[in-house]
């Protein structure tokens, strides 16, 4: 007994939760499918709970730094486990909310594991729970999982060696922290555990942290988190692990640090075995779903989104990339452009960016133009910031203008990018942007006032 | 009392505003201060209120007319009041002519100045038009004017623009400065046209030509060829050699070529060494025409034309007549290169340098072709391909033999049809009798 459906989901993420929201109000029927819980790595072992738990440290910080601003508090303390239990509190509240929004748009969610069968004249057709459901779309959206690099020693995920899945339900706070990989997911939990007081080691391979952020504030930033007390090893290769120490390489000589614990945070690999992906001939590139600028896979029908195509990795591209399935579904011509999705790390400061890195436009050729103000020029990043670091860069294109990169690093600047990302998908030059008025007084003016110093 | 509302003068050298707007219409009660009608000069737009309260008894310009400044455009007063009084008496018959006269101006100037204003159609733009279009990009060949005679004026170019997809303003710019067109979808946000949406306007309806200097050597080839037709009498005689002999010197060449000798003669280096054999009998023919005299050459200075990237070269061979045939050959090949090379003597480019010039098309296939002689010189001979003919063999049989085209252009003022007609065949008898040691 099969059911049929317009749209079927593979994966509720925010590329599938978000598509099947989408989906559902424009009238579409459309099964959602989720093996675990609703929301994806994102909702649960990823985005939200960290930010919950760096929320957390950031009011310590506030609180053992608050005679800066006036205020005494007595001997400030936290409680790892009710940091915990908050964060497992806010997870349960959005998800929660995720499976809300899927009943409000009647979309149809099976809680189990999918399994592609076939495709014919009737659709596609995927087993789940013993039954079988039948779509005329099938988006597939099974996201991503930490990598496991071949180190020699390094054991499967579990009490000593963690991923973001495992550190996120420690009980207790580790005294010493080796994470081996200075991206994004290494960086937040560094400064989480730092904030904290366990000494953290950083180990990374490239010669220098947060690769594709902007060099010259991922240098500050490095140089801020190291007078806190980071120990940061770059261009370092890891050799070897043997129990709790990490042997690594680096500038030819082999030293090692341990750890309580160890995080591996070198990257993520696309989910792409294991339900069938096989049955119906979908094309991988690279290790993901090969897709076009539509999310539209080899095969007619079938469409992917979100970490599963493997280049993006982040949530807020997976959500977009749902969305433009659904709109094309739904009559509206829409494409996936890549040229202005923000990027934030929740470090404390807060480091952001949007569109070209210097980096990136000299690989690219593309003649530019930089100007930089450090965030002291925003009144009110020296009213609420007693000693913090800031750098504001904009890049336009040397011939017409055009705003084509914005990186910011102070708080908040996770909040104020967005400006930075309607002006590049605009495709707004200086011009229009002096023209634009900001609050004042307000962080954000330190765009403006960058803008104002080409 | 009746009140009559004129056109302002805007500024010293405005002698004419566009009506683009009326607020008001006929009939209409307007009080003091109410926008009566929006008007444009080429550089800006204007509101004129209304100074009194009443009815607008009379309106004397549509939207769209040009009306000299200082002119009545309406009149307001009391109901029932005449307004014949203040009607412009013939003025506007003489604003339509004068309207037409700078139309025709205007669009003379814009051809001349921008490659965006081909107007189509009546053609006419006004000013403030013009430069909208200009700002946003947009082609207004196409645009039917709503104004006087189909005048496009500002409001026209803002509805094409309003029609059109959403543009950004990088995009914006870029169209202004390269002359593109946003495409009719684009690729970013809500489907605006994005900066690389943009398009070159379409090659088959809209910019079909462009217009190039000429270079010098250009100006140069065009000069003589046109003096050479327009100076001499020339015409052109065809005939066809048997090229069995010369055939089977080059395959003897190829295989000597083999072996490593050193000289690859070609069939032209061949034809060549035919016409200098043929000069020497032809003396006449070996001459420039100067008018009241002939200048006869004791000498043979061949000319060759090559076809360059720059165009067409004659270099001269001086004292052709003195090489042998692998000289020649040499020579031919050595000036063809210094000749793709821009490396070649001026001197031997002058038509004066050589006496007589030989140009080959066979290559290309070409079966007959009437070349042009290159004055002062009398004559030119057209090189072809060599084709399969049907020839009498002897007793009545017929077989396919190849023969080689010649195209001998003479200046009939200089030598006699039959005169010509002897060095042509002479030429061919060299061709067909080529002997020659490698």
């Amino acid at each position: 007994m099969s059911t049929t459906f317009d749209l079927a989901i593979i994966g509720g993420g925010p590329a599938g939760y978000v598509a099947a929201e989408r989906a559902g109000k424009k009238g579409l029927k459309v099964v959602l499918i989720e093996k675990g819980e609703l929301g994806g790595v994102c909702l649960n072992e990823g985005c939200i709970p960290t930010k919950t738990l760096l929320y957390s440290a950031k009011i310590y910080d506030n609180a053992v730094a608050s005679s800066k601003y006036g205020v005494d508090t007595k001997e400030v303390t936290f409680d790892f486990s009710k940091m915990m239990a908050r964060k497992q509190k806010v997870v349960k509240k959005l998800v929660g909310g995720v499976g809300m929004k899927m009943k409000e748009h009647h979309v149809e969610v099976i809680k189990d594991s999918a399994y592609i069968k076939g495709r014919s004249a009737e659709g596609i057709a995927i087993s789940v729970g013993g039954k079988e459901v039948v779509a005329t779309n099938l988006l597939i959206c099974t996201g991503s999982e930490a990598f496991m690099p071949p180190i020699p020693g390094l054991g499967a995920p579990g009490d000593l060696i963690l991923t973001n899945r495992e550190i996120l339900e420690l009980k207790e706070r580790p005294e010493s922290l080796v994470i081996i990989g200075g991206g994004v997911i290494g960086l937040e939990f560094a400064s989480f555990y730092n904030s904290l007081g366990t000494k953290v080691t950083i180990i990374e391979m490239l010669d220098e942290i947060l690769t594709g952020m902007d060099r010259e504030m991922s240098e500050m930033l490095r140089k801020e988190y190291t007078k806190k007390g980071i120990t940061f090893n770059i261009s370092a290769k890891v050799t070897e692990v043997k129990g709790n120490e990490v042997f690594f390489e680096k500038g030819g000589k082999t030293t090692s640090v341990t750890g309580e614990k160890i995080l591996v945070s070198v990257g993520r690999k696309p989910n792409t075995a294991g339900f069938g992906l096989e049955n119906i001939g979908v094309e991988l590139n690279r290790g993901g779903i090969k897709v076009d600028e539509k999310m539209r896979t080899n095969v007619p029908n079938v469409f992917a989104a979100g970490d599963v195509t493997g280049f993006s990795l982040l949530a807020h591209t997976a959500s977009r990339e749902g969305e433009v399935v659904v709109n094309n579904l739904t009559g509206r011509n829409d494409q996936m452009r890549y040229n202005a999705i923000p990027g934030v790390v929740y470090t404390n400061p807060e480091f952001s960016g949007v569109g070209l890195t210097e980096e990136s436009a000299k690989a690219q050729n593309i003649e530019y133009k930089v100007a930089k103000l450090p965030l002291a020029f925003a009144g009110r990043f020296i009213a609420e910031n007693e000693g913090g670091i800031g750098l504001c860069k904009v890049l336009i294109g040397a011939k017409y203008g055009e705003v084509l990169g914005v990186h910011i690093l102070g708080n908040p600047s996770g909040e104020i990018i967005y400006g930075a990302s309607m002006a590049i998908e605009m495709e707004m030059t200086i011009k229009e942007m002096e023209e634009v008025i900001f609050p004042h007084p307000t962080i954000s003016e330190i765009f403006k006032e960058t803008i104002f110093s080409f | 009392m009746a009140f009559v509302v004129i056109m302002p003068k805007q500024g010293q050298s405005v002698e004419s505003c566009i009506i683009t707007e009326w607020n008001k219409k006929k009939g209409d009660l307007v009080k003091k201060g109410e926008i009566l009608f929006a008007y444009e000069t080429d550089k800006a737009s204007f509101e004129e209120e209304a100074a009194v309260e009443g009815m607008l008894l009379e309106l004397f310009y549509e939207t769209g007319d040009e009306v000299p400044v200082l002119t009545n455009v309406c009149v307001i007063g009391a109901p029932g009041e005449p307004v014949d009084a203040f009607r412009p008496g013939g003025a506007r018959a003489e604003t339509i002519e004068t309207v037409e006269i700078k139309e025709i101006k205007e669009t003379i100037g814009a051809i001349g100045t921008s490659p965006v204003s081909q107007s189509a159609g009546t053609g006419a733009i006004s000013p403030r038009a013009k430069n909208l279009a200009e700002k946003e990009g947009v082609q207004f060949d196409s645009i039917a004017g709503s104004g006087p005679g189909g005048r496009i004026i500002e409001q026209d170019v803002k509805a094409v623009i309003d029609s059109h997809p959403k543009t950004t303003p990088l995009a914006r710019k870029i169209a202004g400065e390269e002359q593109l067109l946003p495409s009719s979808t684009g690729s970013g946000l809500g489907g605006s046209v994005k900066a690389k949406d943009l398009t070159a306007p379409n090659p088959i309806y809209a910019n079909d030509f462009e217009i190039k200097k000429l270079s010098n050597m250009r100006k140069l080839i065009a000069k003589t060829m046109h003096q050479s037709l327009q100076n001499s009498a020339q015409l052109t005689h065809h005939l066809g050699a048997d090229a069995r002999r010369m055939l089977e010197l080059r395959r003897k060449v190829k295989k000597a070529n083999d072996n490593g000798y050193p000289v690859n003669i070609t069939l032209n280096d061949m034809v060549c060494f035919a016409v200098v054999k043929a000069l020497r009998k032809f003396p006449q023919a070996n001459a420039h025409f100067l008018g009241d005299s002939v200048k006869y050459f004791n000498k043979i200075h061949l000319g060759i034309a090559v076809d360059t990237d720059r165009g067409l070269m004659v270099p001269a061979i001086r004292n052709a007549d003195d090489l042998s045939i692998q000289g020649l050959s040499n020579q031919m090949r050595e000036i063809a290169v210094s000749c793709r090379k821009g490396a070649i003597n001026p001197e031997l480019l002058s038509s004066e340098a050589a006496s007589f010039t030989v140009s080959n098309l066979g290559n290309y296939g070409v079966e007959m072709f009437t070349p042009v002689i290159n004055l002062p010189q009398v004559g030119i001979l057209g090189v072809n391909t060599i084709v399969p003919r049907p020839k009498d063999l002897g007793d009545g049989a017929y077989g396919f033999v190849p023969f080689i085209g010649l195209s001998l252009t003479y200046d009939h003022q200089a030598l006699d049809g039959g005169e010509a007609t002897r060095f042509l065949k002479q030429i061919a008898t060299e061709i067909e009798n080529l002997e020659f040691e490698l």
